[in-house]
């Protein structure tokens, strides 16, 4: 009997062990200071970023970073429970236009007490003051990264393209050539769901609203505001590419990327993080250049990686001031983000010899002032999604258009009526 | 009760570990779950009462009557054939083949993997560009098909991939059923002259009822609660084609945060799922006794 109870009450204790594992270690007196850190950079730029976070350990001896890769589908549903539950590590990553997804529930620190003025005053004023909600800073801009457009440059020349397309008639006219002479795709704008949905035809078709002058949502985020001669132009035109055949038709974002990197196409359009990838395949003579102002004035869908700080039960001070150490070196060392193809926030980077020796990168940072900010309402991250797959479902099955973008319309209005 | 005969004490406390995990990680969150189903809550807020909203909404939803109907449809295409595979290859198994052994073993490895590796294979196969099977064709000059990326094959390519990964399951319950059936039975058929082909019609199939009641009701639960392949193989495309209900479910909760909606469509399929199983006892279960 009393063993029985001896054993009941050791599977009792290991049990609330086994909980007690979560909750936060005390730290060693000894030795660097541990932060834990989620990445989710999984889409060509990771390595980039691990290369990083290895020389930030290396370049001091306080702080240890640990960090582990999460999917990119799943982080967000990882990141958010964790927070609820009070698990978040001590550093994260969100992408700027989430923010507002978790600023209002106070989930995240307000970094104003922490950062100093000098370090802020190096900051882009854009990226920065996107960071900002209610007058306080909530995260700490490490990137810009809009969606550029890669170009073979073999296939060109063999087509006999010497200047790129600027509009969007010219562009189609590219993409004939080349499948004229070269037997290769035009062009490689992936339109289907694989291991991302078909956010590519999302960004192109949030970028070429924009271009004409209309934008995504109204002023007030309150109703879809592209079911018009806009919306109509830029869907068109990204069917029209397939109606043409310079496009192939169920192509996945993989796909689209290995076929530009084996030489199968020859425009491309994909954020600026691949173009890290890009210069890594041996035998890819390729141009990136910020996307062209196909229909009006420049304007390409962007969006911004912050670092934000959650908050936790019991704050460590110490862990905070680490964090925000990081962050402060991370930012300031961002040329070599900029390997991967992002755009560094700091003034210090922009102007430095190191970023400045990269091709393209300091055309897309001169581009950077006409990239569409994402519209900050909690509604957009659903809005998003589910325009790739209306999209792709338009664009793929040569849906008559109208009928699309009104389809569209009544879908994302009965989504902001959710929130 | 015999003096000194402490059953009853030693029996709770014996299931007590199992009794707190189940408790603490399947009612709590299953009458949690329910609470929530009449609030907007996304997670890290304050939960705002909305009454049945949540229940009204769904019937309003196109997005959830589709992703119901895929996921009848997914029951639809894949509980007879594993049930008919599972049968067939339990034959073989049972059967006085000198390849039983390894055919049992070769239908029953897919089993042994997690999903994510099976549909990550099967992804990685049926891919349009560089998928190992439209290569192949390619090399024998046909066309490649658009295994996942067309609305017409998508759910069937899904199918075709559980078909590999569970059949044998259904096998192995098969295999128990028929290894029951008394061979004295089978003896007597031979001395009347029955063919195999008889054997198997008339006494396997009928004797081995209780079995197939079984698979098909495991099988019916386990089809509408399918989620895992469709994620990794399709995401839930194209366009949404295949999306099921346990996607819509867990995406409604996990990439949204709307997690009271969430909950409401996860009762709705709790009794869509219950009043399937309740038919089948009532149809064929009763029958048996």
């Amino acid at each position: 009997m009393r063993k029985g109870l001896i054993t009941m009450a050791v599977l009792l204790l290991s049990g609330a062990m086994l909980f007690a594992s979560a909750a936060p270690e005390t730290q060693a007196a000894e030795g660097p200071i541990e932060l834990k850190f989620w990445s989710l950079f999984t889409g060509g730029d990771g390595e980039f970023f691990n290369a990083m976070i290895e020389n930030f350990n290396a370049s001091q001896d306080e702080i240890h970073m640990t960090n582990d890769m999460v999917r990119f589908d799943d982080y967000y549903t990882r990141l958010t429970t964790a927070l609820a539950a009070g698990t978040a590590p001590d550093v994260i990553v969100l992408h700027q236009a989430r923010l507002i997804n978790y600023v209002p529930s106070g989930a995240l620190l307000p970094l104003d007490d922490y950062v100093s003025d000098e370090m802020l005053a190096d900051f882009q004023k854009a990226p920065l003051e996107a960071c900002r909600m209610d007058g306080s800073l909530y995260a700490i801009p490490f990137d810009v990264h809009p969606i550029v457009m890669y170009s073979n440059k073999a296939l060109l020349e063999e087509a006999g393209i010497t200047e790129l397309p600027q509009t969007a008639e010219e562009f189609v006219e590219a993409a004939k050539k080349v499948k004229e002479t070269t037997g290769q795709w035009g062009s490689l704008i992936d339109n289907t769901t694989g291991t991302y949905k078909a956010y590519t035809l999302t960004r192109l078709f949030v970028s070429l609203v924009n271009q004409q002058g209309g934008s995504m949502l109204t002023d007030d985020y309150s109703a879809a505001a592209f079911n018009n001669e806009y919306g109509y132009n830029a869907l068109v035109w990204l069917q029209e590419l397939l109606n043409e055949g310079v496009n192939p038709n169920e192509l996945d974002y993989d796909a689209a990327m290995n076929m530009f990197r084996l030489g199968e196409g020859a425009f491309y359009f994909n954020g600026v993080w691949a173009t890290g990838t890009m210069e890594q395949e041996e035998g890819l003579d390729f141009v990136a250049s910020p996307l062209p102002p196909f229909m009006g004035k420049s304007a390409a869908w962007t969006d911004s990686h912050t670092f934000a700080i959650p908050v936790q039960k019991n704050q460590d001070p110490a862990k905070v001031e680490a964090a925000i150490k990081f962050m402060d070196w991370m930012t300031a060392n961002a040329d070599q983000w900029a390997l991967a193809g992002n755009i560094p926030t700091r003034n210090s980077v922009l102007e430095g010899e190191a970023f400045n020796a990269l091709p393209y990168r300091a055309d897309y940072a001169a581009a950077v002032s006409t990239v569409v900010a994402n519209p900050p309402t909690p509604a957009w991250g659903e809005i998003y999604e589910t325009m790739s797959d209306l999209l792709e479902s338009a664009v793929t099955k040569n849906e008559d258009p109208q009928t699309a973008l009104d389809s569209m319309e009544s879908t994302v209005n009965e989504i902001i009526s959710h929130y | 009760m015999i003096p000194g005969n402490k059953d009853t004490r030693d029996g709770i406390l014996f299931s007590l570990p199992f009794l707190i995990v189940f408790v603490l990680f399947m009612v709590y969150p299953l009458l949690f779950g329910f609470y929530i189903s009449f609030f907007q809550w996304n997670i890290l807020g304050t939960p705002k009462f909305l009454g049945l909203q949540n229940y009204a909404e769904l019937f309003q939803d196109a997005k959830f009557w589709s992703s119901l109907w895929h996921t009848v449809q997914f029951v639809l295409m894949t509980t007879p054939v594993l049930l008919v595979m599972g049968f067939l290859m339990a034959l073989l198994v049972t059967s006085k083949s000198p390849l039983k052994g390894i055919l049992e073993t070769c239908f029953f490895v897919p089993y042994i993997f997690s999903m994510t590796v099976v549909a990550t294979l099967w992804a990685w196969i049926m891919q349009k560009d560089f998928g190992i099977i439209n290569q192949v064709l390619g090399l024998l000059g046909k066309e490649g098909v658009s295994w996942l990326t067309s609305d017409k094959n998508a759910m069937w390519s899904i199918s075709i991939a559980t078909y590999w990964w569970t059949a044998g399951f259904n096998m192995v319950l098969f295999t128990a059923g028929i290894k029951q059936i008394s061979k004295e039975i089978y003896e007597s058929a031979i001395v009347d002259g029955a063919s195999t082909f008889q054997s198997i019609i008339h006494i396997t199939i009928p004797l081995v009822k209780p079995t197939t009641i079984l698979c098909l009701i495991l099988q019916i639960i386990a089809s509408f609660n399918v989620f895992g392949q469709v994620y990794v193989m399709t995401g839930g495309g194209p366009a949404g084609s295949t999306r099921v209900l346990i996607q819509y479910i867990y995406e409604t909760g996990f990439s949204y945060f709307r997690m009271g909606y969430s909950a409401a469509m996860s009762y709705i399929l709790f009794v869509i799922i219950m009043a399937v199983s309740v038919m089948q006892y009532v149809f064929l279960g009763r029958r048996n006794d």
